[in-house]
């Protein structure tokens, strides 16, 4: 396991002004990126994942603002980067994105070929004709099929799948040391999901850069990643590997997370939900975020922050209940034993990945 | 494709029809056909029979119905023709049967003269209209009593410029087929339109010519006539129609060695339908030229001061009546020393199309303006802007290469029939500046009840239109990859 930090996020903070009234999206946090590793970030819409990750590519929206914090990336710190013109020598060339909807991310009215190229033509200074050859190639590597054939072709001819495939070839076209997928799978029908993550899961191993994964779907996260955070209210609350998120999870809000995974339902009973909404990001938060909604809150837990406890080297969570002052709580039953009883339930082929 | 195109044509010609018929149907029907007469300054004069009679005539000339009169009477239904002159009862009463049992009506003048008509219906004159609307031109269409001898024949000849031409004798038209320097260069007199004669104005001269014939005085080049003479004469030669031999003259004898003598005169004014394509075409250049980089500036730009300059702009000129905002710039003009009025200086000074086409472009702008800053925008905010980005495009790259071929389809698409329709002429402008053109064609002859211009007018924009439409169309495929013009959407 190598330890080169690629990208070191260090008490990032990020505000959106909306209506006159600020908004802390992400608040105070700090994480590092191994370099080749796979991390997965989930949590439930609105906890900040895509925004987290926009702020590596300058790509927030115009009324947010990163408040606080550094990003190092290649000894430069893009939390400084104001000019659009130093951002286009990171994006595409060395932290590429991809995004979710592969139906509306490429131009209607371009050739696929043109798009490609034009990446490469703009960041490696080919001529056209090496550019062409460049793009073919990186065409028959996600598998198109007659890609020569298929360079002149515009998007509306392609199928939603092979669209993802080429915003994926796209997005590698210059090597990037980062590929942050945003939900690259959510608007694609459950087989195509699987090509497009294996793909992405082949080519992460070819070309050896990082992947960060953004998704609601945890079968994606026990299939890909190396790493997963979990986010909530702007933080990440816990992070550890694969395994350890997923088989010795600390954090109540993991256990809500686990617990509803639909795979774990059993027939005739109702899926479990954890009850609630998010805090305002609007307010100042008090004490732990999920306290409200927790069934393990603790007096603590409205008072103060958790701070961050390490259960092991690579595994931490931000909850009262791993200081040693707490009493001890067994993590609730339907998510013991995770990982005989997801297995049974990829065995019955039920896995949605 | 070819077969979308093909059906798109005929569906086209289909509603041209369908206007042309309406058109017609309302104007003959739903108008009192007395009506007609009131702007007509010969009838003024006229009293009893007189009146009565020039008034059937006109009747006649204009379609509405079937006019004989006693004597065409006598010479088409009576038996004996002098009888029937000489108003002998029963054979007067013979004829009247005749016609009668021929649905025609029969009038008595005051003077004891009777006379028939017969009212077309709504059929009759649908088929009458459509019956000579398309001329085709072929050696037998002359007869001439007067001139039993005519050759009937296509031959291939040099015109009086001594280019080649394919000219015909017995035609309606000499020159069948020609060329010369005007534009599209190759001209035919096979097939020509007749929409009959303007009425109560210009009266017995064709609508089409009213529309595209020279305007001003008659201008005199120096030619060579057929007899080999050569004089200055406004005569056009290639517009040179037969002219039965019993109303040849002395000077059509001196010029031409056959009977095409009835030719067009050259104007040194261009026609009305040139006039109002010229102000049309130029003010329709530059309020493209202007608003399109405006638009697209002030999308760029959005929410900044150069956007809220623009928006203002916009606002301005859409809040503004266009005739105030006409008469502002005229003001302001005057004062720069350009004419008030067309004539002023006339077609041959450049001052006389400054102001109008000044005022026809500016006013022209802020739709366009809008229109163009709003799509641009609109395909600034699609997510394929987004991934552009994070391909690390710079914001004039994604600009140019991207949003601004998306948003240019729709402005496209609306090019051709804006420059179509530029025939259609400007009403308030070409009146306020005095200009002859085709502004003013419409509602005049509407409110002059002069129906074979409305008609032609109707044809002229209907079918403009249609076919600006389909012009657009076509373009847009040109532009958009996504579009195929397919019968069905396959």
């Amino acid at each position: 396991m190598s330890n080169n930090i690629i990208l070191s996020v260090k008490d990032l903070e990020v505000k959106f002004k909306v209506r006159d009234r600020v908004l802390t999206a992400i608040r105070n946090i700090s994480l590092d990126f191994e370099e080749g590793k796979t991390v997965a970030i989930v949590g439930e819409s609105g906890s900040g994942k895509s925004v987290f990750t926009k702020t590596f590519t300058g790509m927030l929206e115009v009324n947010g603002t990163v408040s606080n914090g550094s990003i190092m990336f290649e000894g430069q710190d893009l939390a400084k980067i104001k000019k659009d013109k130093d951002w286009e020598q990171i994006r595409g060339k060395k932290i590429a994105t991809v995004f979710q909807d592969p139906m509306t991310s490429l131009d209607p009215v371009r050739t696929i070929g043109y798009q490609i190229s034009e990446v490469i033509i703009k960041h490696q200074g080919k001529s056209k004709a090496e550019a062409k050859k460049l793009a073919i190639e990186l065409m028959e590597k996600v598998g198109i099929y007659n890609a020569a054939d298929r360079y002149d072709e515009y998007p509306f001819q392609y199928s939603g799948g092979m669209r993802q495939r080429i915003v994926i070839a796209i997005a590698l076209a210059c090597r990037p040391r980062i590929l942050i997928c945003d939900e690259p799978t959510t608007a694609l029908d459950v087989t195509i999901q699987a090509q497009i993550i294996n793909l992405i899961k082949s080519l992460s191993k070819e070309y050896g850069f990082t992947t960060i994964y953004i998704t609601h779907d945890l079968g994606v996260v026990a299939n890909v990643a190396d790493m997963v955070a979990v986010m909530y209210a702007g933080q990440i609350i816990e992070y550890g590997t694969v395994e350890e998120v997923f088989y010795d999870p600390r954090h109540p809000y993991t256990w809500g997370l686990l617990a509803s995974l639909p795979q774990l339902g059993t027939k005739g009973e109702d899926l479990f939900s954890i009850h609630g909404t998010p805090p305002s990001l609007f307010e100042k938060i008090q004490g732990d975020a999920f306290a409200l909604r927790s069934g393990y809150a603790m007096q603590i837990d409205f008072e103060e922050e958790p701070p961050i406890f390490y259960i092991s080297d690579t595994h931490f969570a931000k909850t009262w209940l791993l200081d040693p002052r707490a009493p001890h709580v067994e993590p609730p039953k339907s998510i013991q034993n995770l990982h005989e009883r997801l297995l049974a339930t990829t065995d019955k082929g039920g896995y949605h990945g | 494709m070819k077969k979308y195109i093909i059906g798109r044509v005929i569906k086209s010609i289909i509603s041209v029809f369908i206007v042309i018929s309406i058109v017609i149907v309302m104007l003959f029907t739903l108008i009192p056909k007395t009506n007609i007469f009131k702007n007509d300054t010969s009838i003024q004069k006229m009293k009893g029979d007189a009146r009565t009679t020039y008034m059937y005539s006109k009747w006649d000339e204009l379609g509405y119905l079937d006019y004989v009169s006693f004597n065409e009477m006598c010479t088409n239904e009576a038996d004996d023709y002098s009888a029937c002159v000489a108003l002998k009862a029963d054979e007067v009463e013979k004829v009247i049967a005749r016609y009668e049992a021929n649905n025609y009506k029969i009038e008595t003048l005051s003077s004891g003269q009777v006379f028939a008509y017969h009212e077309f219906n709504i059929f009759e004159l649908l088929g009458h209209f459509y019956g000579k609307v398309l001329q085709i031109d072929h050696p037998n269409k002359i007869k001439d009593e007067s001139n039993p001898d005519l050759e009937r024949k296509y031959y291939v000849g040099n015109d009086y410029n001594g280019l080649p031409a394919i000219m015909c004798s017995g035609c309606e038209y000499k020159y069948q087929v020609y060329f010369d320097g005007s534009f599209p260069f190759i001209h035919q007199n096979v097939i020509t339109l007749d929409f009959g004669t303007s009425y109560p104005t210009k009266t017995g001269i064709e609508t089409l010519t009213v529309i595209n014939g020279g305007q001003g005085n008659q201008k005199s080049v120096e030619q060579t006539f057929p007899t080999g003479s050569t004089q200055k004469s406004p005569l056009i030669q290639h517009s040179c129609r037969y002219k039965a031999s019993s109303t040849l003259d002395k000077m059509d004898k001196n010029k031409f060695t056959d009977n095409y003598a009835l030719c067009d005169s050259s104007y040194d004014s261009p026609s009305m339908i040139t006039t109002s394509y010229i102000f049309g075409i130029s003010s329709l250049v530059i309020a493209y030229l202007i608003s399109i980089p405006a638009g697209i500036y002030m999308a760029r730009k959005k929410g900044k001061i150069a956007d809220k300059i623009g928006i203002a702009y916009i606002n301005f000129l859409s809040a503004v009546p266009s005739l105030a905002f006409i008469f502002i710039v005229k003001q302001i003009g005057q004062g720069f020393g350009f004419p008030d009025k067309f004539p002023q200086y006339g077609f041959g000074d450049i001052r006389s199309y400054i102001l109008p086409i000044l005022i026809l472009a500016l006013l022209n702008t802020s739709g366009l303006m809008m229109w163009t800053r709003r799509y641009m925008i609109d395909q600034s905010n699609a997510d394929y802007v987004k991934f552009a980005k994070a391909k690390g495009l710079s914001e004039s790259e994604i600009f140019n290469r991207h949003i601004l071929k998306n948003a240019i389809i729709p402005i496209v698409n609306g090019i051709p029939g804006a420059i179509i329709l530029c025939i259609s002429g400007s009403v308030i402008t070409e009146s306020v500046f005095a200009i002859p053109g085709m502004g003013k064609m419409l509602p005049d002859s509407i409110n002059l009840l002069n129906n074979n211009m409305v008609i032609t007018l109707t044809f002229i924009y209907t079918t403009l239109s249609v076919f600006s439409v389909l012009a657009g169309d076509l373009l847009m495929t040109l532009v958009d990859p996504r579009i195929k013009l397919t019968e069905k959407g396959d």
